[in-house]
């Protein structure tokens, strides 16, 4: 009788080996550097790829059947809320717009992410590197796909979540994630890898991710949350491929560390930059709030953060150039950048509304220092003015920054009655700043950010209107020929939230669902 | 009630209590299991049930799959035990561990020598030999205390004698020290459990050898460069060995003559805190600085031993990295006490 004989079965650390080193070869007809290219230029030098280390050893087989059990989790939960009216279970309408702002500002982002990490997975030398890298493109596309469907349901119901890709192309504060995604995307490999795997995913995560999460958690949308936690056994994976990284760069050879320096202090301003926009939505449009913006940058960047920079000082590394100045306005960028949205109420695809007096009283006590000194005063003076119907709307474009790209809002370090203003002239042509770290990023790669695609700046060129429109005529309104040029439904999806329709329509079809 | 959890492949055992979770357990008996998040959401602690009953406790359903429970995977961090139980975790096997059980060993108090104002010797002759590795330590019974305090080995284990060897600072205010600086005397009997700890020479690596110690931590290191001294070890050994001042200098003239002795053993002491006038002639200052100027090129291609201080630990790990040797050359003895739990602490380092 024959006896099969049982082969022993691979441990993970084998099957790791076989299913990412063992699937390189050292190629025969072209010399390595014409198939690897581009990554020698930025300086960074490696001597042993094999020295990157894994943790998660995670290999593409094992991968699919891991996304194919979540996916059919989430999208079990998607269905059942969809079914069960699950968008009339949000504490407020107002909440909407907090979602509008995910969708069209930071699902885009998933996508270009997507776009550099296969990039990167091309074209580094080590497997390992390689693989962990392609399986996080496919994440992140995961996520841009699970993020549309989780979301979608709404666009069914309510106005602003139509027309993203369009959008994200035009809009003037959706440039802000964009130009930052494209100008990750158009570096190299290893400053697309300290960029958007340690300062954004490892650094700079906690602030965008979780906030978001816990705000659905908080106000009852039970699709995106669990799109949330579908997505957190990636992020974890996500944050270590950056750690990783950053010590992998550090420990190949000395002559990296003024690099890495270099691209950690620009990285981290940028993305300090873009979440201003977060804590606009953490203090302004969580109808229930989870934590003050400054709370949060307290623990998740001044803490954990500071623990980071702590060990790696180890490696000659210091906390980033804008530390400081990023912390100090902790106080002031979320009011800075809520005042700027509703003034430019009209020219946005979300809602924006006067605070009641006990939302007001919150920030009170959340922002001892600052909010009634410098915040509330004008919070306050603009909603007397909408009760007697002179809701303000400004109607002149602002100056925006060059680099973040973000109109000059913030004001100056150690005076917040100041508008912080920087300029540098730069081949007889004058470029404008929002702060000294904006400033320093434009000049240390002029060449770069003159191709910057600035909205105000096309407007008034005169690149933003749809082709069939006349300039020359007698009614011509540019306002509202750049805002139909967006693709906004006027009156609908801009504005004040007072009055607009989605919220008549949701108090309207709450009503139906819990009374007779 | 508490039950026996062995983790493969390097099949430690240990003791865990109710409700406590098989990552606590591990990380307190010095055996790092890769974690992150702590409560069960990012996956990062997934290990292998391979015997007995578990509870899966709070892993979240994204970030413990259906299919994995079936095939027996739970997340250290959330899971408790029901039964003893065997896990597997992602650990590197380490070549140079031996996995010695640990038990319980009687013993005679056999000779007490003043090693320093504030250093005893503290010899025992044990009813049976302890086999252990050089830098491991035992849990020393304090008697009619009720209490156990841990010490470093001071002797080699490639000495055949029965006799062991602790070296016990007194700590201000402590019930354990004091009681062995003043009541403890020759003829007493006592019981030892041991051997513990994952500090030991990694010699398959070959490389050569760098010991920092200061303080009472002179015991493992000295421990361990007798066995390498006493075996066919061809590679360099350097012991920078760091006191205040000379009368805390123990076994220095033991040192001396080793260095005087063997060829590849060099021998550096320095003090931080000696009279300027005294007759000293060798290093001032503290163990790092002592490093750093006796390895002007940096540290590349050495492996490094620390026993000491934290605070000497400390600068040893920045004055090594700023040398560019880094965690995977860098060992030490680490005691995890409930404060470093508490402290915020990034995930750059998986050991230091």
């Amino acid at each position: 009788m024959d006896m099969k004989a049982t082969k022993k079965k691979l441990g993970i650390k084998e099957r790791y080996a076989h299913m990412t080193r063992g699937l390189g070869w050292e190629p025969t007809y072209q010399p390595a550097d014409a198939v690897f290219p581009y990554d020698k230029y930025e300086g960074i030098k490696i001597h042993d790829w094999d020295k990157w280390v894994d943790p998660f050893r995670l290999t593409m087989d094992a991968y699919w059947k891991y996304q194919g059990e979540k996916d059919r989790k989430l999208y079990a939960v998607i269905d059942a809320f969809a079914q069960n009216n699950g968008h009339l279970n949000i504490t407020d309408a107002r909440y909407l717009s907090a979602i509008k702002l995910f969708w069209q500002g930071v699902s885009p982002l998933e996508n270009y992410v997507v776009q550099g990490f296969a990039r990167a997975g091309r074209h580094f030398r080590g497997e390992a590197s390689r693989v962990a890298c392609q399986m996080q493109a496919v994440d992140e596309l995961r996520h841009y796909q699970t993020q549309a469907h989780s979301i979608s349901n709404y666009n069914k119901y309510y106005n602003g979540f139509h027309s993203q890709r369009h959008m994200w192309d035009r809009v003037w504060y959706l440039s802000v994630p964009k130009s930052f995604g494209e100008d990750a995307l158009t570096a190299g490999p290893f400053e697309f890898l300290i960029a958007i795997s340690f300062s954004f995913e490892y650094v700079l995560t906690n602030l965008l991710f979780v906030p978001f999460m816990s705000g659905a958690a908080y106000n009852g949308d039970m699709s995106t949350v669990t799109f949330g936690f579908s997505a957190q056994s990636d992020e974890s994976r996500h944050m270590t491929l950056g750690i990783e990284a950053i010590k992998f760069l550090l420990e190949q050879d000395p002559a990296n560390v003024p690099i890495v320096q270099g691209w950690i202090d620009k990285w981290f301003w940028r993305g300090s930059k873009v979440l201003a926009l977060v804590g606009m939505m953490m203090d302004y449009m969580l109808p229930k709030r989870v934590m003050s913006w400054k709370e949060a940058w307290e623990i998740y960047a001044e803490e954990n953060g500071g623990a980071l920079f702590r060990d790696l000082a180890r490696y000659g590394i210091r906390p980033p150039k804008g530390w400081a100045d990023a912390c100090e306005a902790k106080d002031h960028i979320s009011h800075q950048v809520w005042l700027l949205f509703y003034e430019y109420g009209g020219a946005a695809a979300f809602h924006t509304w006067s605070l009641t007096n006990e939302e007001l009283d919150w920030l009170s006590a959340k922002y001892p220092d600052s909010f009634d000194k410098y915040y509330r005063p004008r919070l306050e003076f603009l909603r007397d003015k909408h009760a007697r119907g002179e809701r303000v709307y400004q109607s002149t474009l602002p100056t925006l920054c060059t680099t973040c790209q973000i109109p000059l809002c913030f004001t100056e370090p150690g005076d917040p009655t100041k508008i912080s203003h920087r300029e540098t002239v730069y081949e007889d042509e004058k470029y404008v700043f929002c702060s000294v770290h904006c400033q320093e990023i434009f000049c240390n790669e002029p060449e770069k950010f003159v191709q910057s695609w600035l909205p105000v700046n096309q407007i008034y060129q005169g690149n933003c209107f749809n082709p069939d429109v006349d300039p020359t005529a007698p009614d011509f309104d540019p306002l509202k020929a750049v805002l139909e040029y967006f693709k906004y439904n006027l009156g609908r999806d801009n504005g004040e939230f007072e009055g607009s329709e989605d919220q008549r329509n949701f108090a309207m079809w709450r009503g139906q669902a819990s009374k007779n | 009630m508490a039950y026996e959890l062995t983790i493969e492949p390097m099949g430690a055992k240990l003791e865990i209590e109710e409700g406590q979770t098989i990552l606590d357990a591990a990380l307190r008996a010095g055996i790092y299991i890769p974690n992150a998040c702590g409560h069960g959401l990012c996956g990062t602690c997934k290990v292998q049930v391979l015997d007995g009953e578990i509870e899966h406790g709070q892993a979240s359903s994204f970030a413990l799959m259906d299919f994995e429970r079936d095939e027996g995977m739970t997340l250290a961090c959330c899971a408790t035990l029901n039964s003893d139980v065997t896990i597997e975790a992602e650990i590197e096997e380490d070549a140079d561990a031996e996995q010695i059980p640990v038990r319980d060993f009687p013993g005679t108090v056999s000779r007490i020598v003043d090693l320093t104002p504030t250093i005893k010797g503290v010899f025992i002759e044990l009813d049976e030999l302890i086999h252990f590795q050089a830098g491991q330590y035992i849990q020393f019974v304090v008697p009619g205390k009720g209490i156990e305090r841990a010490f470093s080995l001071a002797n080699p284990p490639s000495s055949t004698a029965r006799e062991i060897e602790i070296n016990v600072r007194i700590v201000a205010g402590g019930e354990g020290t004091t009681y062995i600086h003043n009541q403890l005397k020759v003829g007493d009997g006592v019981t030892v459990k041991g051997p513990y700890g994952r500090f030991f020479v990694h010699q398959s690596a070959r490389k050569p050898l760098v010991f920092m110690a200061g303080g009472s931590g002179l015991s493992s290191p000295r421990s361990m460069i007798l066995d390498l001294l006493n075996t066919d070890w061809s590679l360099p050994v350097i012991l920078i060995y760091g006191h205040r001042n000379r009368a805390e200098l123990y076994y220095h003239d033991e040192f001396v003559a080793l260095a005087a002795k063997h060829q590849n053993f060099r021998y550096v002491p320095t003090l931080s805190d000696e009279p300027a006038n005294s007759d000293w002639n060798g290093h001032r200052g503290y163990v790092h600085d002592a490093a750093t100027a006796t390895y002007p090129d940096g540290f590349v291609g050495n492996q490094a031993y620390l026993c000491g201080p934290p605070l000497m630990i400390d600068a040893c790990i920045n004055a090594l990295m700023q040398g560019r040797l880094f965690e995977d050359d860098i060992y030490f003895e680490k005691f995890i006490s409930a404060a470093d739990a508490q402290q915020v602490r990034s995930p750059l380092f998986r050991k230091i």
